[in-house]
């Protein structure tokens, strides 16, 4: 197995994947106790109109994600904040309007093929060095500030208005991990793609969990289904010749699965 | 002597909402050290003035003032700690243990990135022998009694080592005995640690003997500064039809 490392698109598409599994099942389990779990979805078909955007104009499709996925998480929070719409509802109009863009834009660059293909399902050997290099830099942005509010991110998915009588401000860090995730979805997109990477970011967290801990371990463990999720997959896509973002998605759910049972009451 | 500042300063408070009179021309002073039982009955607008001096809702007019400074200006929230009506609610699903909740207390005091420092640690462990659930450390707040919980929750309120506790009918789901052990705890805290309490409660009599003041709010607030003598409060009686009798009946059981 040793000599799959001979190829560099094999060493990438590991890099890439770890990066995806970390960042997406830490901002998963802030998403899901926040009862958010749509919005990954959603803000993967808003990146799919920057992968569009940038197959049309010819910039790289991985910039245009990150930066129409956080344009769009923003317009959703606000939205969400500011005017009196329920938060699914708004998230169910911006699923299926980015959607539409994305297609009316992607038809009109001429691009109903394999590329697009390889957006929506992901292609993890298709990883390209500037993609880890756009990934590290964003990734490495997207964890420091994790990290850095990771306490108060967490006071807020327990209970946002003590959060807020406390003195957190907790409009500005909602804002904030709408646009981590916003950025993590975006750059996921090339491992499991816009239609599964939700899974990548919800799955793990739930299945972890079943288990019953406190948030520190449930994180850890969270982490660890992500990492496992993408490792066997990209090996599993890579023998079978099958697109990653299912197999990783497979796997993961097979772990779910076996959560379920091995905590059944 | 060093002059306090007022704890909270309220001067005629009103809330509209859609035309309606929520609240209306409310003053009333806390001052440190004071044991207050807010009752009245439900829809008088209890929670509403508790939402309102924490900053959760915003007044149509008047003022209000905590620890000297306008509530606009103020910015140290960590000198009020809160316990919200549905602590005894929570998602039992929710991944934390009990000390995972009591150090959120002490999130909004530390700052972005820093690592826990020994006052933090100190103050938590100090909050949680308060409440006595040091031996719940490690268990899920999910897995507690009613009780129980109630405790973690002040226990992380007082994390901040705050000056003003507010409880927002804290007992809903709390059996007896521990409703108890819980005012004997809050009594200790008010006379040992002068901690300022406001009690927002529809049930005066358990806590009876321990508290200072009574007021009672239905639209309008009427404060009692005896509540033994809560009958002679004439308004009071008239106003509300106030059960006087129950503020004697200490530690009954039913």
């Amino acid at each position: 197995m040793l000599e799959l490392f001979q190829y560099d698109f094999m060493i990438y598409a590991f890099l890439a994947g770890i990066i995806v599994a970390i960042l997406a099942s830490i901002t998963g389990s802030f998403i899901v106790l926040r009862r958010y779990s749509l919005i990954t979805e959603t803000l993967a078909h808003s990146a799919l109109v920057g992968v569009a955007v940038g197959l049309l104009t010819g910039t790289s499709a991985l910039w245009m994600a990150v930066i129409v996925a956080l344009l769009s998480a923003w317009l959703i929070e606000y939205l969400r904040s500011y005017f009196n719409i329920y938060s699914d509802s708004i998230l169910a109009i911006f699923l299926s309007g980015s959607l539409a863009l994305a297609v009316v834009l992607v038809s009109v660059a001429g691009e109903f093929n394999a590329s697009l293909f390889s957006y929506l399902f992901g292609s993890i050997l298709s990883v390209t060095l500037e993609d880890l290099i756009v990934m590290s830099i964003f990734g490495s942005i997207a964890l420091f500030l994790l990290l850095g509010f990771y306490k108060e991110l967490y006071f807020i998915a327990y209970d946002e208005e003590v959060a807020k009588v406390s003195g957190i401000k907790v409009k500005a860090l909602n804002f904030l991990l709408v646009s981590i995730t916003a950025i993590i979805v975006a750059l996921s997109i090339r491992v499991v793609g816009t239609l599964l990477i939700g899974a990548l970011m919800v799955i793990p967290t739930v299945a972890a969990l079943q288990y019953k801990m406190g948030f520190g371990k449930t994180i850890v463990l969270s982490t660890l289904f992500a990492l496992f999720s993408v490792i066997v997959g990209i090996l599993l896509s890579y023998f079978y010749s099958i697109p990653s973002g299912a197999t990783i998605v497979l796997v993961v759910l097979f772990l779910f699965i076996l959560s379920l049972i091995v905590n059944r009451r | 002597m060093k002059f306090d500042a007022p704890v909270i300063e309220v001067k005629n408070l009103n809330l509209t909402l859609n035309h309606q009179n929520i609240l209306e021309d409310i003053s009333f002073l806390v001052k440190k050290g004071d044991y207050i039982a807010l009752i009245g009955p439900n829809g008088g607008g209890k929670t509403t003035l508790m939402r309102l001096l924490l900053g959760l809702e915003k007044k149509t007019s008047g003022n209000i003032a905590l620890f000297g400074k306008t509530q606009r200006k103020f910015s140290a929230w960590h000198k009020i700690g809160y316990v919200p009506q549905r602590v005894t609610q929570v998602d039992i699903n929710f991944p934390a243990t009990v000390l995972e909740v009591v150090k959120m207390g002490r999130t909004a005091l530390r700052g972005f990135f820093t690592k826990e420092s020994d006052e933090d640690r100190q103050a938590v462990y100090e909050a949680m022998r308060k409440m006595d659930v040091l031996d719940l450390s490690e268990r899920l707040i999910g897995s507690l009694s009613g009780g129980q919980r109630q405790r973690a929750m002040i226990a992380r309120a007082l994390a901040s080592k705050p000056e003003l506790l507010i409880l927002d009918e804290p007992n809903t789901g709390v059996d007896v005995v521990s409703q108890q052990r819980f005012y004997a705890l809050l009594k200790e805290l008010n006379t040992k640690d002068q901690l300022s309490i406001i009690f927002v409660t529809h049930d005066v009599g358990v806590i009876g003997d321990d508290i200072g003041r009574l007021f009672t709010v239905n639209q309008n607030l009427v404060t009692c500064n005896d509540p033994k003598e809560a009958l002679s409060c004439s308004q009071m009686s008239e106003l509300y039809g106030i059960d006087a009798h129950l503020v004697h009946n200490h530690h009954h059981d039913h």
